[in-house]
């Protein structure tokens, strides 16, 4: 036994893709993130724990400035950045930003349209109407999101015909239809059953191998099962972040270690 | 059993068993009560609506084929003239009576009436127009306004306003849209008597009603199909052109089958903006430019319920006349209502979520 | 369905058979250094052991791991214990061989000449056999060869005895010997050890694949 069989989980991080800094967010008056520093890196599944409206949700909605769309929202202090970028630039158009940074729901919000439109749906609206690009496109993502095998023979059907799990992973095809380079989270198997969780947890892990994945859970276990880094927040506050073993086998903080261990408040 | 739950059994069927003979009878007395209101309100349309389908059918249909009064459908409001002749009694409407008498060298003795004869043929195409164009341009200004507030205003004080005057505006009544109507359109504008006058008129009527429904049924979409929009890279714009519109189409078209029975039954609008008591050509008679179309006063069935029954002496004859276009003004406002009612079900089919 | 976590499983089963091949093999060194009054052998079996010792704290930083992240229950759950335990038992093995093989140096450094090995070289085989027996029951997933395992038991206790009797004997003859069959008792004794410890893997299978405790079930099974 010369060296270890199996690969270490706690070895070298991939580069870093987002930089999160001296971040602050208030809505209205109401402040909801206090000075947030974080780094994400490429090809990792970074998962974001924390109870009810500790923040994590409010800062995955600042990654892809899907929190623009509230009237209150305003970012008091501090950057995010994409490849050293600063997306919160007045030159950055947010809508092309969001083409680069897909998103995926709590509840799985297919549009009342077939399969086939509901993945092209982000082509469509850029006026991409070639049909052999999008049948490429729909069967490059629904194959991407595990999804082509069991839809394939019915394209034209209603996506909201689809089971819960499935509709996910609709959304999920949906999502990487646009060509995203990350894929934020928020809760995506919260209303699933087990059985369809854990099919959109192999697919996490598949899709890390391509996209840059950031999830919020609710689930401890899921973010134990399915991400390399976790950060754990409360009370608007980055408590700790760390590679996942390390948060749930031998936290740095209490706090972290109350809250995963079901000992809270 | 032991004896400390036979006491506790005991207290149960004391409380359990046998409520107060005294509210009981209360229950039964209120519960009859609302029987009662509901039969009544039933028992008060089926006697209208029965009266005017009796009455109604006996001018509309015909014991032998084609078992419809066509003269009475596609014939314009004449004269009736009631005589006897060769021992035989006739009751002809005006332009028959003439062709009739061609024939005949002695003088015929006629009682007349007015408005009794002929048919109502320009009141039916006038109210079908009237209500078209009142309802494109309510619904046009109807979900353009409805889109801003759903989703572009910025709630707030102004916005709060808005809505409050839009709900006031359902409660002014149609005689007063029939004034400022006049005022505006007809005096103010010069438009005249028209249908384009009436069209604004109505439209200003029915508006409230279509926009609070229409942004309604906006606001009932779920806000997760607006976010899958944005997230996928569409503008706001696109998102509502794309994802709110077409699934709110159900509810905007419900309020709007509302509208047309509205816009359809009200008389106090249109009788000083579009209504003619009596017009012998047809709309689209007579024009010499397209758009004078628009500028040229209409017959309307209600307009012309309330001549026949209010402005001309009453007798058998009106009548007959009065129950047979009510019958018919109602037919087609039922028709109107249910093809709206079997679109929006077509629509709900496709766009369910 | 199979998740991608579960191939950690198969780690942790690997890493248990490993440390198994690795017991034996000290076991059956041990024996071959008493044989052949070889003290590289002996070597390679102490150095052998730190390996052994490796594996042991490997598979349980991966258990703890793989409990703290997975939430495993049921039969993976069962095999997380058994396999702390039965690494443990294994790591002991190699701490027994390696008691052997110290105990063989001791003799070998005072010169003494030993020509009466007794039963030992028998009870090493029996004791090996176990353990390879109950190695291949947790493979296999076969209860059936668990259970047999524990009559073997007996047998090795019983040539420990012997053995013990036959040196207790050897030692009164020649007053000289007494402290080369001292240690040979001990390594008797070590060799009844590591069949104890393939006793103990024998039952852990057994718990991992039936969830019953088989000293219950033997205890059923001699009532009837």
């Amino acid at each position: 036994m010369d060296t270890p069989a199996v690969e270490s989980h706690r070895g070298d991080r991939n580069p870093s893709l987002i930089r999160i800094s001296d971040f602050d967010f208030s809505y209205g008056d109401k402040q909801a993130l206090f000075d947030i520093n974080m780094d994400i890196a490429e090809h990792e599944v970074t998962a974001f724990i924390g109870p009810s409206g500790c923040g994590k949700s409010t800062l995955l909605r600042c990654i892809n400035r899907m929190n623009d769309l509230i009237e209150s929202a305003r970012i008091d202090r501090g950057k995010v950045e994409v490849n050293g970028l600063d997306i919160y630039d007045e030159r950055v158009d947010a809508t092309e930003l969001r083409k680069r940074i897909g998103m995926v729901f709590q509840k799985s919000n297919p549009f009342p349209k077939s399969i086939y439109e509901n993945v092209i749906y982000g082509l469509r609206i850029q006026g991409i109407n070639r049909k052999s690009e999008l049948d490429e496109t729909v069967e490059r993502c629904l194959k991407g999101a595990a999804l082509w095998e069991e839809v394939k023979d019915r394209l034209d059907t209603s996506g909201l015909s689809l089971s819960g799990g499935q509709q996910q992973r609709l959304c999920i095809a949906r999502a990487m239809a646009v060509g995203p380079d990350v894929l934020l989270m928020d809760e995506p198997c919260s209303a699933l059953d087990p059985v369809a969780t854990a099919k959109i947890e192999e697919l996490i892990h598949e899709l890390k191998n391509d996209y840059t994945i950031v999830i919020v859970t609710h689930n401890m276990q899921q973010a134990a099962r399915v991400s390399d880094r976790t950060a754990f927040f409360y009370m608007g506050n980055l408590i700790e972040m760390n590679a996942t073993d390390q948060i749930f086998m031998s936290p740095d903080k209490e706090q972290t270690e109350a809250y995963i261990s079901g000992r809270f408040g | 059993m032991s004896p400390s739950k036979t006491v506790v059994r005991e207290s149960m069927e004391k409380s359990l068993f046998g409520k107060s003979t005294k509210s009981k009878l209360v229950e039964r007395l209120v519960f009859a009560l609302f029987r009662l209101g509901t039969y009544f309100v039933l028992l008060c349309a089926a006697t209208i609506f029965v009266d005017i389908v009796y009455k109604g059918g006996k001018t509309v249909f015909r014991s032998e084929f084609p078992f419809l009064n066509v003269e009475f459908l596609s014939d314009s409001p004449q004269t009736l003239h009631v005589f006897e002749y060769q021992g035989r009694k006739y009751e002809m409407s005006d332009s028959n009576f003439r062709s009739f008498r061609q024939g005949i060298d002695e003088p015929i003795v006629t009682e007349t009436y007015a408005y009794s004869g002929g048919g109502i043929w320009p009141c039916i195409a006038g109210t079908l127009l009237l209500v078209a164009g009142a309802m494109i341009i309510a619904m046009t200004l109807g979900v353009l306004s409805a889109i801003f507030l759903s989703e572009y205003s910025r709630p707030g004080k102004i916005l709060n306003a808005v809505r409050l005057s839009i709900l006031n505006l359902a409660g002014v009544p149609s005689i007063v849209f029939g004034i400022f109507g006049m005022g505006m359109f007809v005096l103010a504008f010069g438009w005249n008597v028209s249908l384009i006058a009436g069209w604004f008129t109505l439209a200003l009527m029915v508006l409230p009603i279509i926009i609070s429904a229409s942004e309604e049924s906006m606001r009932a979409i779920p806000q997760g199909m607006r976010d899958a929009s944005f997230a996928l890279g569409a503008t706001q714009w696109t998102t509502i052109r794309t994802n709110v519109l077409p699934y709110a189409m159900p509810g905007i078209l419900t309020s709007s089958i509302i509208g047309v029975a509205r816009v359809a039954g009200e008389t106090a609008p249109i009788m000083f903006t579009a209504a003619y008591a009596l017009r012998d050509q047809l709309p689209w008679e007579g024009l010499e430019r397209w758009y004078d179309l628009f500028f040229q006063g209409v017959m309307a069935l209600p307009y012309h319920i309330y001549v026949v029954s209010a402005k001309i002496p009453q007798n058998e004859y009106t009548s007959r006349m009065q129950y047979g276009t009510a019958f018919v003004f109602l037919f087609i406002v039922a028709a109107i209502a249910l093809s709206s009612i079997l679109l929006r079900i077509r629509m709900r089919k496709k766009y369910r979520w | 369905m199979k998740r991608f976590f579960h191939e950690e499983l198969e780690a942790i089963r690997s890493h248990i058979m490993e440390m198994g091949e690795r017991a034996v093999e000290s076991a059956n060194l041990a024996l071959r250094a008493l044989e052949q009054r070889d003290l590289d052998i002996a070597e390679s079996v102490i150095e052998g052991d730190e390996i052994i010792d490796a594996i042991e704290t490997r598979i349980d930083e991966e258990v703890a791991r793989y409990i703290s992240l997975r939430a495993p229950v049921a039969k993976d759950l069962r095999l997380l214990f058994i396999a702390v335990k039965a690494s443990h038992d294994l790591e002991r093995v190699g701490d027994e061989a390696t008691s052997i093989v110290k105990r063989t140096k001791k003799i070998l450094a005072s010169n003494e000449t030993y020509r009466e090995l007794g039963r030992v070289p028998d009870m090493c085989e029996l004791a090996i056999s176990m353990l390879k027996e109950a190695l291949f029951s947790f493979i296999q997933e076969d209860e059936d060869i668990a259970y047999q395992i524990i009559r073997q038991d007996k047998e090795v206790d019983a040539l420990n005895r012997e053995n013990f009797k036959e040196f207790v004997e050897l030692m009164k003859d020649d007053a000289s010997k007494v402290d080369v069959y001292a240690e040979m008792i001990f390594i008797s004794k070590s060799f009844e050890r590591i069949a104890d410890h393939a006793k103990n893997i024998a039952e852990e299978v057994y718990f991992l694949l039936t969830s019953q405790s088989l000293k219950q079930v033997l205890k059923g099974d001699a009532q009837t």
